[in-house]
């Protein structure tokens, strides 16, 4: 459609006709050439002056121009009532193109003309006034079509001629003279009187019908031709051939006087016919009887060229017009007047100064035109009426917006201006085309500023001017007539950068549009329209592009058909802020092609953005909007469109649509992606819903399958459980830098499956189907299933993806590729998260929050893409200097070979549960079958029990004295609950093999339950080639959880170790008929010599409700092993003795420290204790170790089969045991004898077991001290004797520091003191034995005690 | 008589509308052209250009002369949107390069005047009205202002939260009573 053009009233229309069958193409060239002549030089056209044909023809030599305008589209018949109000509306000329090689081809090509034009132009049109035929030589180079004069009408151009401007020119402007002929027909015809009649008849007048005319003589004989005849050469063949008359000749040329003088007052000639006034007396008042001939005069000067003329003309006619009530023709001369004065200032633009008021005068004429226009009442209530009126009212306002936007576009009234007036081009509505790229609108703004100011116009002005033709009268138009006004409506408000306004009127071009297509195809009538001139011609309805001349709807693309009408859809929905496009729309091509969304791109930012970004637009609008562009997708109908612009509403949208809404767009999109495969579409839409991945894991494997890696020199060292049961598994190093961090890589198994948990997001409120979701993975190939899934509205909802790794290596998991049902699959990654990455992606929310509360950005561009552009432009800038960015790391597994699989086929207990008592022992048997194809060739067994945790919690305090500390260790090492004797244990299990493993519990009181682990793992597999096998091997763990119930029954208490008793043994050694307990209590108590001897004592107490028989053994060197036992019954304690040899120690023994063991690292000893108390403390703890090592406590079930073992452990041990238990260092044994030489052999009288001495008084006796070393050294030894009360007693000699000499190890010094008892009574006599050690200290190392009773003799 | 006011926020988000019938009759003064309409087309597409273009509220005017239910629902709710909408295009040039907040008779459309005013926070507030009464609505738009600030004193109210507020819908509509 050719742009509308501020001085079309000065333009002669020529239409071009293609004829015969031209190519597209050739059309084109050859309507481009002739159409490159936009104006032709008054002086170039050939003047016909000898007849009154030569009324318009130019003067000789005068300098103005005729201006052409091409046109491919006649005017519709219903603007036939026009043709003499505005005779510029109609093609006054037609030329008729083809292109032809044959001469004798050129026959038909006129023939083929001469029926098109007569099909165009109805009979009796007043307009073409002129016709020609122009063939173009097809370029064949040989043949001469020689035409001579044989086709009048028909002009051959051949192809060897080399300048065809220039012939062309001449044949336009032959053609314009004819047409310059004509003009003075036409005139004539309305000069006479019945023309006149005619053209005041109505306020659209037409010419009158040629039979109305008067007949002259010479045209009545042309009358009868009936067959096309052959006119003179530059008559119009139409006119003549159809109506058989001419018009123009047979009037009295009642003017040719006043057009000769050309710009004298015209005379007013009365020569109205009066029957017209009688007519219509009401419409056309007596005095403006010639305004509107005046009028019609000014028009065809002005299509002349002839402006000094016309605009005498027209001052005439506006001054008859004036008063009268003829709006509609006034306002016509307006506008015309108006039109003069650009011409005027086009012709002369070379010395014209720019005035800045020059257009205020023009633009009031407009102004007052447009009035008159909006004022006119028609009288016949004709439809037609109206919608011309509308049409000669759109159009003059739309002239008005039209020199107020030249002005302003072309910066000032100057030539620019003036030629855009004239001849308006293809770029006319964009004035700043190389800046309305939308990424500088802020520029794109100011620019349209400085324009304003340069040129003295703002755009509001240009705006208010627009508005002024839209209202409901735009209903009055017929369709093409309205599309032309609304398109140029909106492409003014385009151009003026008022993007809303220009969306509402796209609006309505649409509506025009679409309901061209809709009526259209309801009528069910073949493709082509009814009415031709509309030119939605061609329109096929199956969905594929019109190939031509379908509605240009911007005049940018006029053929593109469906692409145009939904490029003008996206573009209204943009303006509005909703990007239609925010799903592509792709080809299937390749189900296995997926596109790939990069988790961290811009993709990302988008969607981060997407979650956080404050809202744009209208939301009601914006629904409503969409709702149309639904409508037309689905009217045109292009099904991939509705479903991408239905899904892309829905992504962008869905925070502002009801439920219904959602719904039914989900809905019409599913619809319409069924409807498209189905017929075949190759196109459909890219997955839509934004990420819909929020997180992925890879589900750890069970426990029983989980592989562990193990350094393969764990093979080779003992493996002992000792440190691993104490510290735990726990690194002794708070900080190691080899052991791999938390995150570390999981492990698969080779041909095993594994799980990976997905969750999905689904925003909206209905459920979301997915036809298939799968796992994208690179490195290891996998084997894998997709899987279908609805995922439920407004939620997040997990799904489990399965899939087995088909070799050993390291697999990475991308992400997932998912496929909406009827769109194309799309791949979603979802990298590891790192700390830039989270630091980045935190910042840019910080940024978008930041953003929402504050507002930088108004209006159109705070439409979410524009915000985005901005941002990333700056990020842009601010990133180049930071190089690369970093890799995306993915979510990374290892897969190891393939592993053996065991399983506990059966075990001993009943429902996994233990009874014991406290201290006894029994065995739990595992079966064991591999279950698997592999051989397992290394079994390991670890256990876990509910002590151990306390244990180890305490141990870690690490608050615990030494003593304590072994204690806890002791008891977690050598009294575990669970133990398992390697070496009797099966080494491998072959496949489908069964072993049995047996285990050995012990009951342990406040154990509750426990936990076998059994590892297990193929270690020497076969080498496949000659690699080096890698360090670690893989194990599996079995795990087994006992139920463990321990009953505590037997109490030890008060541990007591004492000095054997004289008395004791001596009553051991009396036989007599005692009873069986008695008798074994003596069996126990005899001892050899009771000084060597102690005795230990222990209580024990039954708590439980049966009797337990308790039994002490005894295992020392050198002696016999001895046991105790006694039956416990419920309830009551019994103490327990049983002698015990007394223990020596070496030096270097006792003074160790307490060992720890565990394998902890002690920093420093946190003893407080000075070293006296801790030698104490050091000699108890090995004595007591000592003494457990001996004495062993033992129950047995009353009645039962159970035993076990009674421990000691809790006893603690005093200082007055040790003493007892110790060997003394060195013995002092010491015995009165009597003085005398001469009685050897009698001796001093004692009591029965030898502990007391019975001397009488005042007797000498000799006190015989015999000192033994019996430590295993060399010792100096001294004696002190202290006699008490001394006083009663007469010794000889000193009895302090006696010195011994020294004394070897086992060697003896006796020494006698002589004495007497003076007086009856009790003396206690004491000795000392003192060593000296190296540094000259004396120590005690023995004493000794004789008691004697002194009686009176 | 009807005014149709709108709150947009700076990303032309309506953060409330009101639709207020004053008793005053409409003067129409409407042009010749715009009687008789055809109805010629009775597809969607043409009822849409219809009611863009203006011809039903016309038409309504011109069965039900003087009537005050001029705004029916659906369609013509939509259209007195897209008006309101597309004067921002206006609005924004015109605020701009005036320092008023008062922007009188900014635009005209079909029948409708608009009116507006620009807060300091890029708020606009919009109205469609058809008759002049400068003084008149400056002083609702003073009011409106009032209880809009007074509204934004709320430190959980943003500049993109809607106005669900009943206080202010009624202390408008009063206003409107008033000044409309």
């Amino acid at each position: 459609m050719e742009p509308l053009a501020f001085a079309s009233l000065a333009h002669v229309r020529v239409l071009l006709l293609p004829v015969g069958n031209i190519r597209k193409p050739d059309f084109e060239r050859w309507a481009g050439e002739i159409a490159g002549f936009e104006s032709i030089r008054l002086g170039d056209i050939p003047s016909h002056s000898k007849d009154d044909r030569a009324r318009f023809m130019p003067n000789p030599l005068s300098s103005g121009f005729l201006h052409l305008s091409f046109t491919t589209h006649p005017a519709p018949t219903s603007h036939v009532p026009l043709s003499l109000i505005r005779p510029s509306d109609f093609p006054l000329g037609v030329i008729g193109i083809a292109s032809c090689s044959q001469t004798d081809a050129l026959s038909s090509v006129l023939a083929d003309f001469n029926e098109v034009v007569s099909n165009l132009f109805p009979e009796g049109a007043t307009y073409p006034l002129a016709k020609n035929c122009f063939v173009f030589e097809e370029s064949d180079g040989n043949t001469n079509i020689d035409v001579g004069n044989h086709f009048p009408g028909l002009v051959v151009i051949p192809a060897l001629l080399g300048n065809k401007q220039l012939h062309i020119g001449t044949l336009l402007a032959d053609l314009c003279s004819n047409i310059l002929g004509e003009f003075a027909t036409v005139m004539q015809a309305l000069e006479s009187p019945l023309g006149n009649e005619y053209l005041n008849a109505s306020i659209f007048p037409t010419l009158p019908p040629p039979s109305d005319l008067p007949r002259s003589l010479d045209h009545e004989i042309r009358s009868h031709d009936s067959l096309p005849p052959l006119p003179s050469q530059h008559s119009q063949p139409e006119l003549a051939t159809t109506s058989g008359a001419l018009r123009s000749k047979t009037p009295l040329p009642l003017k040719r006087n006043s057009t000769i003088a050309s710009g004298l007052m015209p005379p007013r000639h009365a020569s109205l016919p009066p029957p017209s006034a009688k007519k219509k007396p009401a419409v056309i008042g007596a005095a403006s009887s010639h305004g509107r001939l005046f009028k019609v005069t000014g028009d065809l000067f002005l299509l002349a060229g002839r402006l000094e003329d016309s605009e005498i003309w027209y001052s005439e006619a506006l001054a008859l017009l004036k008063g009268t009530q003829d709006t509609a023709w006034h306002a016509a001369a307006l506008e015309g007047s108006a039109v003069i004065q650009i011409v005027q200032a086009w012709a002369s633009t070379a010395n014209e100064p720019s005035d800045v008021e020059l257009w205020s005068d023009i633009l009031d004429k407009l102004k007052q035109a447009s009035a008159l226009y909006h004022r006119t009442t028609p009288q016949t209530e004709s439809e037609s009426t109206f919608s011309l009126l509308t049409y000669l009212y759109t159009h003059s306002v739309l002239r008005q917006a039209l020199l107020l936007f030249s002005v302003w576009s072309t910066k000032g009234w100057g030539p620019h201006a003036f030629s855009m007036m004239m001849h308006p081009d293809g770029s006319f509505y964009s004035p700043l085309a190389n800046s309305s790229a939308p990424s500088r609108r802020r520029s794109f703004h100011s620019d349209l500023e400085r324009l304003t100011t340069i040129s003295g116009i703002s755009r509001a002005q240009i705006a208010s001017i627009l508005t002024q033709i839209h209202g409901p009268w735009l209903l009055h138009l017929d369709e093409r007539e309205r599309i032309v006004v609304l398109q140029a409506l909106a492409s003014i408000y385009g151009a003026l950068g008022y993007c809303r306004k220009e969306a509402y009127i796209l609006r309505e071009v649409l509506g025009c549009v679409m309901d061209l297509i809709v009526c259209g195809r309801e009528d069910e009538t073949p493709i082509r329209t009814p009415n031709p001139g509309l030119g939605i011609r061609g329109i096929t309805f199956d969905g594929e592009p019109a190939s031509q001349g379908v509605i240009g709807v911007r005049e940018v693309e006029p053929v593109e058909g469906n692409d145009s009408i939904l490029r003008v859809v996206k573009q209204i929905c943009k303006i509005h802020g909703v990007d239609l496009e925010a799903v592509k729309l792709t080809y299937v091509s390749d189900r296995q092609d997926f596109t790939t969304m990069e988790g961290n791109g811009f993709e990302e930012a988008g969607n981060v953005a997407e979650t956080t970004e404050a809202p744009f637009g209208w939301p009601e609008l914006q629904i409503g909007i969409v709702r149309e562009a639904l409508a037309v997708a689905e009217a045109l109908p292009d099904y991939p469109s509705v479903a991408q612009f239905s899904l892309s509403s829905l992504k962008t949208l869905h925070e502002v649509m009801s439920q219904a809404e959602q719904y039914q767009m989900y809905q019409a999109a599913t619809r319409a992606l069924a409807i498209a495969k189905r017929r075949g579409d190759s196109r459909t839409v890219e997955y839509w819903s934004g990420k819909p991945i929020v997180s992925l894991e890879i589900l750890p494997l069970p426990l029983p399958r989980l592989p562990m890696e193990k350094p393969l020199s764990l093979l080779v060292q003992e493996f002992t459980s000792r440190g691993h049961v104490i510290a735990g598994y726990t690194d002794p190093f708070l900080y190691n830098p080899r052991r791999q961090s938390g995150r570390a890589q999981s492990t698969l198994v080779q041909g095993e499956p594994f799980e990976v948990v997905i969750t999905l997001r689904n925003p909206f409120v209905f459920d979301l189907e997915l036809q298939s979701i799968r796992l994208s993975t690179s490195g290891v190939p996998i084997e894998s299933e997709s899987i279908t899934l609805t995922v439920p509205a407004n939620s997040y909802h997990p799904v489990k993806l399965s899939g087995k790794a088909l070799h050993a290596g390291t697999l990475v998991i991308r992400g997932c590729v998912v496929q909406a049902p009827g769109g194309a699959p799309c791949e979603f990654t979802l990298p590891l998260a790192t700390d830039d990455e989270e630091d980045k992606r935190g910042g840019q929310q910080n940024a978008n929050e930041c953003d929402m509360e504050r507002v930088k950005r108004s209006g159109l561009d705070a439409r979410g893409w524009e915000k985005r552009r901005s941002r990333l432009s700056g990020v842009d800038l601010g990133s180049t200097g930071q190089g690369a960015k970093p890799t995306i790391r993915h979510l990374e597994c290892k897969v190891i070979e393939e592993q053996p699989l065991l399983r506990i086929r059966r075990t001993s207990l009943t429902h996994g549960a233990v009874m014991l008592y406290n201290g006894e022992t029994s065995t739990i048997r595992l079966v064991l079958e591999n279950v698997s194809s592999l051989p397992v060739d290394f079994l390991a067994l670890s256990f876990d029990d509910s002590t151990i945790g306390p244990a180890r919690q305490t141990l870690a305090d690490d608050n615990l004295p030494v003593f304590e500390t072994y204690e806890t260790e002791y008891d977690l090492i050598y009294r575990p609950v669970f133990s398992w004797d390697k070496n009797q244990s099966p080494h491998s299990i072959h496949p489908g093999e069964k072993t049995t493993l047996t285990l050995n519990c012990f009951g342990k009181v406040g154990c509750t339950n426990g936990t076998i682990n059994v590892s297990y793992a193929y270690v020497h597999r076969p080498q496949a080639n000659l690699q080096k096998p890698p360090d670690v091997f893989h194990t599996r763990q079995l795990s087994f959880s006992a139920l463990v119930t321990v009953y505590h029954m037997l109490e030890c208490d008060s541990m007591d170790i004492l000095p054997y008793p004289q008395d004791a043994a001596l009553v051991a050694h009396h036989g007599g008929d005692d009873t069986p307990e008695l008798q074994a209590m003596k069996s126990v108590m005899k001892i050899p010599d009771a000084v060597d001897w102690c005795l230990f004592s222990i209580t024990v107490r039954n708590t439980y409700g049966i009797p337990f028989q308790v039994t002490f053994r005894r295992h020392q060197a050198g002696v016999d092993d001895a046991s105790t036992t006694a039956l416990v019954p419920p309830g009551s304690s019994t103490r327990l003795l049983i002698p015990i040899k007394k223990i020596s120690l070496s030096m270097e023994q006792t003074t160790k420290p307490v060992p720890t063991l565990s394998d902890k690292q002690f920093v420093v000893t946190k003893s407080s204790l000075t070293s006296a108390e801790e030698h104490a403390q050091r000699e108890l703890f090995w004595y007591r170790e000592e003494l457990f090592r001996t004495v062993h406590g033992e129950w047995k079930e009353g009645g039962g089969a159970r035993q076990g073992s009674l421990s000691l452990r809790q006893q603690r041990m005093s200082m007055r045991m040790l003493e007892a238990l110790r060997l003394e260092t060195t013995r002092v044994q010491m015995s009165l004898v009597p003085c005398d030489e001469g009685d050897a052999g009698k001796s001093i009288a004692s009591n029965q077991a030898g502990t007391r001495f019975l001397p009488s008084s005042d007797e000498f006796v000799c006190l015989r001290i015999k000192v033994t070393n019996l430590s295993p050294s060399a010792l100096v030894l001294s004696l002190n004797v202290n006699l008490d009360p001394s006083s009663h007693i007469i010794s000889q000699g000193v009895l302090s520091n006696i010195p011994l000499g020294r004394l070897g190890s086992g060697d003896f010094h006796e020494s006698e003191v002589p004495l007497v008892f003076i007086s009856c009574g009790r003396f206690d006599l004491r000795v000392e034995v003192e060593s000296l050690n190296s540094s000259g200290d004396l120590t005690q190392v023995g004493r000794g005690l004789l008691r004697a009773t002194v009686m009176a003799s | 008589m009807s005014h149709h006011l709108f709150l947009l926020s700076p990303s032309d988000t309506p953060l409330y509308q009101l639709t207020h019938y004053s008793s005053k009759p409409a003067q129409t003064t409407t042009s010749p052209l715009a009687s008789n309409l055809p109805s010629w087309s009775t597809s969607a597409f043409a009822g849409t250009l219809t009611a863009l273009s203006g011809a039903t509220s016309a038409s309504q005017a011109h069965h039900a002369q003087g009537g005050n239910i001029r705004i029916g629902g659906g369609q013509d709710r939509h259209v007195i949107q897209m008006i309101a909408n597309a004067s921002l295009d206006v609005i924004e040039e015109v605020m701009r390069k005036e320092n008023a907040m008062y922007l009188k008779s900014v635009d005209k459309f079909n029948e409708w005047t608009v009116s507006a005013f620009v807060t300091p926070g890029n708020m606009k507030f919009v109205l469609l009205h058809e008759t002049r009464n400068d003084d008149g609505i400056k002083a609702f738009f003073n009011d409106v202002w009032e209880l809009y600030v007074k509204t934004m004193l709320n430190p959980f109210h943003t500049a993109h939260t809607p106005i669900r507020s009943t206080v202010f819908d009624t202390r408008v509509r009063a206003s409107a009573k008033k000044y409309l």
